[in-house]
């Protein structure tokens, strides 16, 4: 039946069904609306994501520096790389971020989503306030931490020597990582909480009621109830966040520049892509970065997806 | 007694934990309107008592004129790629979620767009819009930021229409309403919460997006957070400064954080509860 309402005039003149549909009846019939839809955004998707695709993969493999041409040179970038100790360095960091990162947002967020689950007083409000580091511009915001963590005059030297401290010089080599990954744990730890909340007071009431009746210590409850529940939850934002923190960019440019032993991956790729303008090594490793992020997404989809026991 | 003292250590906590989280926002605002000699004082007195001034806002738009064009283009390119996103977003998020078009690998696909680290992007990109004229203008990244909001856009309106019940639209069409019909008088209604929440979520993200803000514009379509880092380059960094130019930055988004919050967290958490 067509979508207009015309089921009546189809039966009182048979003649009208055989003529050919205009376009626009064409594009709005049953079958084919649910495609019309999704015209614009196939079209956006195709021009978007297809052809920077395939140009990337092209240009990794030529040698090809802005402003002159390029020629073939097969996997030769690819080769040079992968021996080169910088991307490896810069692997490694992405790795270090990776992990401590999620593993922090994850502990931290949970302890206080438990707390943060139970209705109280002013929990709006509370709520409210979390969530600002989220939402704030990242790059101002790592900009403004360089502020407080300046070793001179900064916020936090200053509480630490009234409390009888030493300053700390938070963007020394070999320390500034941590301080890179404190800043973006600040940032999406609300990230975390609000996700983690919503689902313990999402939980069913009935186990819990059960096992408390049965005199189970909470921290056996923790372990044996809702740790399990949560898993899909906590799954999700592993995936989400390992996704985002591979690409993690402003906090890098707005404190250490990439210097100070913070380069990343991501930060290479555009360093060479950008600064050194060599395009054909600059695809390569965004490739590379890029074969990355599927695999380890792949990888964590497949767990998240048997933790919801969508496949065995 | 008992009760008593978890209920005092519950509150200490979550005052340490708002501390931590709003104190740096706060601390942006109070530097702001500290006097110069204030903001690398490090006497403990001067770090709350003080006179407040505007020095720094003035500072900052006599020497830095461009801010207030950098304000302006980060808020005309936030709304016009936020309006193109729900043009394109809203009719492919319904057809993914009435019929599931494309057997969910569509869906995915659009999705996946949000997996790629933007650098990968941006080489082909960056050679593209050079080729085409289109480096430094406010239409690059519109494009570029339609392009990156409307998985995100995509995946969080498909699951709220999935939330409006397929009978309401079944019934009216029984009774003989045409589509437009339909969509007017029971589809927007519903939509339009979720339709605001991620209206929100792609505004704020193009008002904050940085990398290709910084790889695509100079001088014409130059966006704040641009503005912002090039309080980098200075020899000494002006610190007071920079603090009202950060502070009248993040205020936009603040002020919608306040009054969407509700709605913003809902969206946040509404795909990851659902499963």
């Amino acid at each position: 039946m067509s979508v207009s309402g015309d089921s009546m005039r189809d039966e009182l003149l048979p003649s009208e069904s055989k003529r050919k549909q205009s376009f626009w009846e064409t594009l709005t019939n049953e079958r084919n609306f649910k495609w019309t839809l999704l015209i614009p955004l196939l079209a956006i998707l195709g021009v978007m994501l297809f052809y920077p695709l395939i140009y990337c993969i092209g240009n990794a493999l030529q040698e090809y520096s802005l402003g002159e041409t390029s020629t073939f040179i097969g996997f030769d970038n690819y080769r040079y790389i992968l021996h080169d100790a910088k991307f490896w360095i810069a692997l490694g960091r992405t790795f270090q971020i990776l992990v401590i990162c999620v593993s922090v947002e994850l502990a931290l967020g949970l302890g206080i989503a438990l707390l943060f689950s139970r209705e109280f007083k002013g929990q709006n409000a509370v709520r409210g306030l979390c969530l600002l580091p989220l939402l704030v511009m990242p790059l101002a915001m790592s900009m403004e931490w360089n502020f407080i963590l300046q070793y001179d005059f900064g916020l936090m030297n200053q509480i630490i020597t009234w409390l009888g401290g030493d300053k700390i010089d938070w963007w020394m080599p070999g320390r500034a990582l941590y301080t890179v990954c404190a800043i973006t744990i600040w940032q999406w730890l609300p990230f975390s909480i609000f996700v983690l909340v919503a689902g313990l007071r999402g939980l069913p009431k009935g186990p819990f009621e059960a096992a408390r009746v049965d005199g189970a210590s909470g921290w056996f409850t923790f372990r044996k109830l809702t740790l399990p529940m949560l898993t899909p939850l906590i799954m999700i934002i592993v995936v989400l966040r390992t996704m985002w923190l591979i690409r993690l960019f402003d906090p890098l440019y707005g404190t250490t520049h990439g210097g100070a032993g913070t380069e990343t991956l991501d930060y290479l790729t555009w360093r060479v892509g950008f600064t050194y303008f060599d395009i054909g090594q600059g695809s390569a490793i965004a490739m590379l970065s890029l074969f990355l992020t599927i695999v380890l997404c792949a990888v964590m989809f497949r767990v998240l997806m048997k933790s919801l026991g969508v496949i065995k | 007694m008992r009760k008593r003292i978890g209920s005092g250590a519950f509150w200490v906590v979550v005052v340490v934990v708002l501390l931590v989280l709003v104190f740096p926002i706060f601390w942006i605002y109070l530097t702001s309107f500290k006097p110069p000699e204030y903001v690398y004082s490090l006497d403990p007195g001067r770090l709350f008592a003080f006179g407040p001034t505007l020095a720094n806002y003035e500072f900052l738009f006599a020497e830095k004129p461009l801010f207030v064009r950098a304000f302006i283009n980060t808020a005309v390119i936030a709304t016009i790629s936020t309006g193109f996103v729900m043009v394109v977003s809203l009719p492919a998020a319904y057809s993914f979620a009435r019929w599931n078009t494309g057997a969910g690998n569509l869906l995915f696909i659009t999705i996946s767009t949000r997996m790629f680290p933007p650098v990968i992007a941006a080489i082909p990109f960056f050679v593209l819009f050079r080729s085409m004229h289109l480096m430094d203008t406010h239409v690059a990244l519109i494009l570029l930021y339609l392009y990156f909001n409307m998985s995100f856009a995509t995946f969080l309106l498909f699951g709220f229409f999935r939330e409006i019940p397929v009978e309401l639209e079944q019934a009216a069409r029984v009774d003989g309403y045409g589509l437009w019909d339909i969509f007017r008088r029971i589809i927007f209604p519903l939509i339009r919460p979720g339709a605001a929440i991620t209206a929100v979520f792609c505004f704020v993200f193009a008002w904050n997006e940085f990398l290709y803000a910084f790889l695509f514009t100079s001088r014409v379509a130059r966006t704040l957070p641009l503005e912002i880092s090039a309080f980098w380059g200075a020899l000494s960094i002006q610190w007071g400064p920079m603090a009202a130019a950060v502070g009248l930055g993040i205020l936009p988004t603040l002020i919608i954080a306040w009054f969407m919050q509700r709605y913003i967290i809902r969206g946040l958490t509404f795909g990851a509860v659902k499963g």
